[in-house]
């Protein structure tokens, strides 16, 4: 890893993690301020709730109708949509935009004629993302610790939440990982941002569309947000060890590949 | 296949006795004074089906500044990219320091200062960060002075944002970056691009200092006039192909000579009879212009038998001996 360059990224996109980290904390801990309203109008609530099919309530990310007044559970479905997919988003962009802006930007021919090797910029640039993305869970996950404890309504299991902070972490990894494959394959020197995006949706509607579907809805497991849990209430709720080996297996090998194929790859700016 | 050095290729033979044995060891090494910094053998490049050089073979000696001249598209700058192993070559090698291009990349980059013909750069950065961020690559010693010294002379204001920058300045802050650690090597590809007249001549004259002080120049460019100005050596590229490699000064004194012959009536330029007339340019009827590049007395033995208004004999200028070659090359 070269230092230089690392520190260089660092600053490059501090603004953007910074920007991804206030937009997502803030809207965790917006939507957690509605869940004492949730529990203060708990029976006309249910009582809508019941209108609504259940399918379109498993799609949004609960499990049952009780789920929406627990704090926890209130808060991994809409952990869904603000770090797994949201964080998925930004890592897969970053990712993918962190390779390819030299190319892009022409600042490549600069970069390569200055003494450092292509495993160190990738190194560099990998290190850094990864860190921006670990970063954003942390925060993310402190935030949402913060606003469970000050929106909870009783005792809240912390183990749980953990492992829920620990599946969204690998999964923006998993999505940050394809990122780096994508910029790698991308032959054309532009930003690949609107397919990054494009893909993480269509994995997440995939999911949505899987999870309405029930049992016939075993094809979502293509998407990789069909392998987190988000059953916090269960009581058994635990880390599932195939997914996870799986989470950790397909990031390496999209990261092995990425590396081999970028020392390869003709930069054309 | 077009196999040509850009000077001779001395080799010397080295006798070594070795210990008590007393086995006469035979080395050959090229001579200290041939010693090429760029060797490249058989380079090829497609990209796709389409074509980048083919079967480039060329030698830039130490301490030479090598003109590499042809028009847009010619190869230049995909030659230049695989020496920076900014793409990889198709086939052929290509070495810089005796080192391949590809695999030791990283080692010559250290020793090597690029400006790119677009001077693209860190857009939100000011100029002197990008500078001290460039120079840290290279050491950690603080390189102000050497930064402060470059902008002087070519007059930049370090102080200010790069996207404030024209195109003309930021082509100075590449070209201060490619020279504030005094490399061995500098590879320019298009480097006067955006540059006014005056910032050119100091920018060359700190060119020749560098190489005065031992750095090899490889100096892509277009534009004859200032190869001709600059260059010691000249290869001549077109359609991915190198058609010459010349000392232009052997290649002024390639007895090609510029003939301006005016006539007092229009005359017939297939009646006079002339061996050696190349790339002729009969206008009005009455003036013939043309490249000679045969005995000269075989011609001044025909013109003087001739009614003759005026007859002009000059060094053609450089551009002409160029375009000379591309002719020759077409015709082959």
């Amino acid at each position: 890893m070269n230092r230089i360059l690392f520190h260089m990224e660092m600053r490059r996109n501090a603004r953007s993690l910074i920007l991804w980290s206030l937009i997502i904390c803030a809207l965790i801990f917006f939507t957690m301020t509605f869940f004492r309203s949730v529990l203060q109008y708990q029976q006309q609530i249910m009582d809508m709730i019941k209108l609504v099919p259940a399918a379109a309530l498993k799609a949004r990310g609960f499990g049952n109708l009780e789920d929406i007044f627990s704090g926890l559970g209130f808060y991994a479905a809409n952990n869904i949509v603000y770090m797994e997919l949201l964080g998925s988003i930004f890592a897969m962009v970053l990712c993918a935009n962190i390779l390819l802006k030299e190319e892009y930007g022409k600042t490549a021919e600069f970069l390569m004629s200055w003494p450092v090797g292509r495993k160190e910029i990738f190194l560099s640039k990998l290190t850094l993302a990864f860190l921006n993305i670990f970063l954003l869970n942390l925060v993310t996950a402190l935030v949402g610790l913060v606003s469970l404890e000050l929106f909870k309504s009783g005792a809240f299991r912390i183990k749980p939440y953990l492992i829920l902070t620990l599946y969204t972490f690998l999964l923006n990894l998993l999505f940050g990982a394809c990122g780096l494959l994508v910029a790698a394959l991308h032959k054309r020197a532009r930003p690949v941002s609107s397919f990054c995006v494009g893909l993480v949706m269509v994995c997440y509607f995939l999911y949505t569309i899987s999870r309405i579907s029930g049992v016939k809805g075993d094809f979502g497991y293509v998407s990789p947000f069909k392998w987190v849990s988000i059953d916090v209430l269960k009581p058994d709720y635990r880390v599932e060890v195939w997914s996870i080996l799986l989470f950790c297996a397909l990031t390496m090998i999209m990261i092995l590949a990425s590396f081999v194929i970028y020392r390869k790859k003709d930069i054309l700016t | 296949m077009i196999q040509i050095c850009s000077g001779p290729e001395k080799q010397h033979t080295v006798k070594l006795q070795e210990g008590a044995s007393g086995i006469l060891m035979m080395l050959k090494r090229p001579a200290p004074d041939t010693m090429n910094i760029i060797e490249i053998q058989n380079l090829s490049k497609y990209y796709r089906r389409s074509r980048g050089i083919e079967d480039i073979t060329l030698n830039v000696r130490q301490g030479d500044i090598f003109g590499f001249i042809g028009p847009n598209g010619a190869g230049k700058s995909t030659t230049i990219r695989i020496l920076l192993n900014l793409i990889f070559p198709t086939s052929g090698t290509a070495r810089i320091f005796g080192m391949d291009a590809v695999r030791d990349s990283r080692a010559i980059r250290g020793r090597i200062g690029f400006v790119p013909s677009d001077a693209n750069l860190y857009d939100r950065m000011k100029v002197t960060e990008f500078l001290h961020y460039s120079a840290a690559f290279y050491t950690r010693d603080d390189r102000s002075d050497r930064i402060n010294e470059l902008a002087k002379i070519l007059e930049l204001d370090i102080e200010r944002k790069i996207h404030e920058l024209s195109s003309g300045n930021k082509k100075k802050v590449s070209i201060i970056q490619s020279l504030i650690h005094h490399p061995e090597l500098l590879i320019l590809d298009e480097p006067t691009v955006g540059l006014d007249p005056l910032i050119q001549s100091r920018f060359f004259n700190l060119l020749r200092e560098e190489n005065g002080s031992g750095t090899t120049i490889f100096f892509s460019s277009h534009v004859l006039s200032e190869v001709q100005a600059l260059c010691k050596t000249v290869g001549i590229v077109r359609n991915g192909k190198i058609i010459k490699v010349e000392e232009i000064a052997t290649l002024r004194k390639k007895q090609l000579k510029k003939i301006t012959a005016v006539f007092p009536e229009e005359t017939d330029l297939k009646s006079l009879g002339i061996r050696g007339i190349e790339s002729a340019e009969l206008t009005s009827g009455r003036t013939l212009i043309f490249l000679f590049s045969g005995d000269i007395n075989d011609l001044i033995g025909i013109i003087s038998g001739m009614q003759i208004e005026n007859l002009i004999i000059e060094e053609p200028p450089l551009e002409e001996i160029f375009l000379h070659f591309y002719a020759d090359h077409k015709e082959q």
